[in-house]
């Protein structure tokens, strides 16, 4: 039972907080992605899950074991590293088995160990190789061989495809995905690449700043970000975010700012609001000029092969618009944008969280 | 033509760089030949300025064992070096790895202190080290001449720059793989590190097997270690200059023998930790 459970995790440096107050429960079998901006605290949050590093506040489980302050050799935990930390002086057969050997087990079961992980990695014939002598795709490898080896209760990654090229990077991506499906190991997994964090996480932890900024599966932080933050991390290009008053116009509320008007289709009556609005690139579409909509010029589209995005410009704000190739529009062209009133966002102005319709009453926070 | 021309300066340079170098290198290495040429002469040749020594005799060996115990003294400045160089590497491999992996309160403060004691000059622990010894009966022993030099600031400065450039996450990978911050020093540290242990620890132990002072004040009554034994060949009525190079000699060799073998180490150490 590889269930880790944090609570009120907290890393200070002197005056820094790398990570406040931390709850998460991550489930047996999960593949759980820390996702975050540079320097929002993935590593530090990794690293005292791992017991490299004391938290300063705050509790740890792993299965019904509380970890707090146990040495990392005495969790059942293993760790791939960003730059992989390979032993430099030692084989790839060496690597991969020296954490058995810190174990003392039998020559001959780490022989047949390493040989079967390495089967597994298609490393079989880079035994002998020492580190400097491999690809960084085969180090990698080499890395994730030397954690799968224990069969640990869970694994910890540190952005371990960062090193990588594009396309390397997308077929490792498949690997240890489909290593996840095949072996059911509870797995935190760091990265700071939104791709990564929506095809491989069964649940996505959002972090800003050292604190939780949304919980959810990828379609569940995709589709209903909890904050202004978690929709403009999220997406390519970012959700569009304007400045809108929500106002209830003949029993219909509806979002207004100069040059854009839309019905957010909900019948109420309500006094007027000042909002965030959010809608994103792919679910703007192009219409005919007319009195719904948002009023746009185009500056610039962007070809991305299959799709195109066209940047525009309405009233001060930048909006782009994501759509399949051709779009139709040219730079200079002045276009009227519409959008399903089930695709907008409302956040709130001052705090950028989620606002939700609840019948009976003025949008509240969520 | 053009690259010709070019080929044939680049050519004469690189002839020109070529005799400078053996000219510095035949300064460096006459002394030397001087050396094993005059131990080589026969007794009465010993003032000879010929450059080839003719005839060659083996007298000033057969002189300089027939009056020390050569071979007791080489194995005892063996001891000593090796003891030194060990001792010294392991004291200094295992503060610099204190002081680079670990944190602790006033480290930088102990680091400070520690690296201040290679600015006391010797002549001021002279005496207190010379009364210590005596007070534990090591004096006229090898130990007395080792054990004061087992501490070395040299040692600790150089391998910390080392281990401070020395991948971190090696040592998180270690922590993770279950090995304890002892056995991660043994099996990941000492390892990688083992280029810079060797230069270091050949640097020590030749400055060990040359040192003369220390061993001279320790060995009063006896010729223990082999730059003692040169000095019973120098008198007051003049010197013995056969058999002192005869001994001189032999008290080199196993200095250009460790060089010889271990070179290309020294020089890539020194490259590597010169680049860092
Ligand atoms: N040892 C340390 N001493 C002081 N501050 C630290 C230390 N480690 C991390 N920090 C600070 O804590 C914050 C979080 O760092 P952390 O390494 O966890 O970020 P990260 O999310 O992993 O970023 P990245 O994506 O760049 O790896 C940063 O502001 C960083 O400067
Ligand atoms: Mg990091």
């Amino acid at each position: 039972m590889s269930r880790i459970r944090l609570q009120g995790l907290t890393r200070r440096f002197g005056a820094v907080t790398a990570v406040d107050d931390m709850g998460l429960d991550i489930a047996d079998g999960e593949f759980l992605v820390l996702l975050g901006p540079s320097g929002c605290g993935k590593s530090t949050l990794l690293r005292m899950i791992a017991g490299l590093l004391p938290p300063t506040e705050g509790r740890l489980w792993l299965g019904d074991t509380d970890i707090t302050h146990l040495p990392p050799q005495r969790r059942d935990v293993a760790m791939v590293f960003q730059s992989y930390a390979l032993y430099p002086h030692l084989s790839v057969a060496s690597n991969i088995g020296f954490p058995l050997r810190t174990r003392k087990r039998p020559r001959a079961e780490i022989r047949a160990k390493v040989a079967e992980v390495a089967a597994t990695l298609d490393l079989t014939g880079l035994l002998d190789r020492k580190p400097r002598e491999l690809s960084g795709g085969q180090r990698q490898r080499v890395a994730l061989g030397r954690a799968l080896v224990r069969d640990p209760g869970a694994f910890l990654m540190d952005e371990p495809l960062s090193n990588l090229d594009a396309k390397l990077r997308a077929g490792t991506r498949a690997e240890i995905a489909e290593l996840h499906r095949r072996l059911r190991t509870t797995t935190v997994y760091v990265t700071h690449d939104q791709v990564e964090a929506m095809t491989m996480a069964t649940r996505i932890a959002l972090l800003n700043e050292g604190r939780l900024e949304q919980l959810g599966t990828p379609s569940e932080v995709y589709d209903a970000p909890a904050s202004v933050f978690a929709a403009t991390f999220l997406g390519s290009p970012a959700m569009n975010v304007v400045d809108a008053t929500v106002r209830s116009v003949d029993g219909v509320l509806r979002a207004e700012a100069e040059g854009l008007l839309l019905s957010l289709g909900i019948e109420a009556d309500i006094p007027d609001r000042p909002v965030r609005l959010g809608v994103r690139p792919e679910h703007l579409t192009l219409t005919p000029a007319g009195k719904q909509g948002i009023r746009a010029v185009v500056t610039a589209v962007e070809n991305l092969g299959s799709e195109e995005v066209a940047q525009c410009r309405a009233g001060h704000t930048a909006v782009s618009v994501r759509g399949p190739r051709p779009l139709g529009v040219t730079s200079g062209e002045a276009v009227t944008l519409a959008a399903r009133p089930d695709r907008l966002h409302l956040f709130d102005q001052n705090s950028g969280r989620r606002l939700a319709w609840q019948a009976a009453s003025v949008p509240e926070p969520v | 033509m053009t690259t010709e021309v070019v080929g044939e300066s680049s050519r004469a340079r690189r002839l020109g760089g070529h005799v400078v170098l053996g000219l510095l290198s035949l300064v460096c290495v006459f002394p030397i030949y001087w050396l094993y040429a005059t131990s080589l002469r026969a007794p009465q040749d010993v003032s000879s300025l010929s450059v080839l020594p003719w005839p060659l005799s083996t007298a000033s060996y057969t002189e300089a064992f027939a009056k020390n115990d050569v071979l007791g003294m080489l194995v005892n400045t063996g001891v000593v070096a090796v003891f030194s160089a060990l001792g010294q590497l392991l004291v200094a491999l295992l503060a610099a790895y204190a002081f680079a992996a670990w944190r602790f309160p006033f480290q930088r403060l102990l680091y400070l202190m520690f690296v201040g004691t290679w600015l006391v000059p010797f002549q001021a622990t002279m005496l207190p080290n010379y009364v210590l010894l005596s007070r534990l009966g090591l004096l006229e022993t090898l130990a007395g001449v080792i054990v004061p030099t087992l501490c070395s600031a040299l040692g600790v400065l150089l391998l910390r720059e080392h281990l401070n450039s020395f991948p971190k996450e090696l040592l998180d990978a270690a922590r993770m793989d279950g090995r304890t911050s002892w056995s991660a020093l043994w099996t990941v540290v000492v390892p990688t590190l083992r280029p810079a242990l060797a230069a270091l620890g050949i640097l020590l132990a030749i400055s060990a097997w040359n040192e003369y002072f220390w061993p001279a004040m320790v060995l009063q009554r006896s010729n223990a270690v082999v730059q003692l034994g040169l000095r019973s060949f120098m008198g007051t009525e003049g010197n013995d200059w056969g058999p002192l190079m005869a001994t001189a000699g032999l008290a080199c060799l196993p200095v250009f023998a460790l060089y010889l073998v271990l070179q290309r180490h020294i020089v890539n150490a020194f490259v590597r930790s010169g680049l860092k």
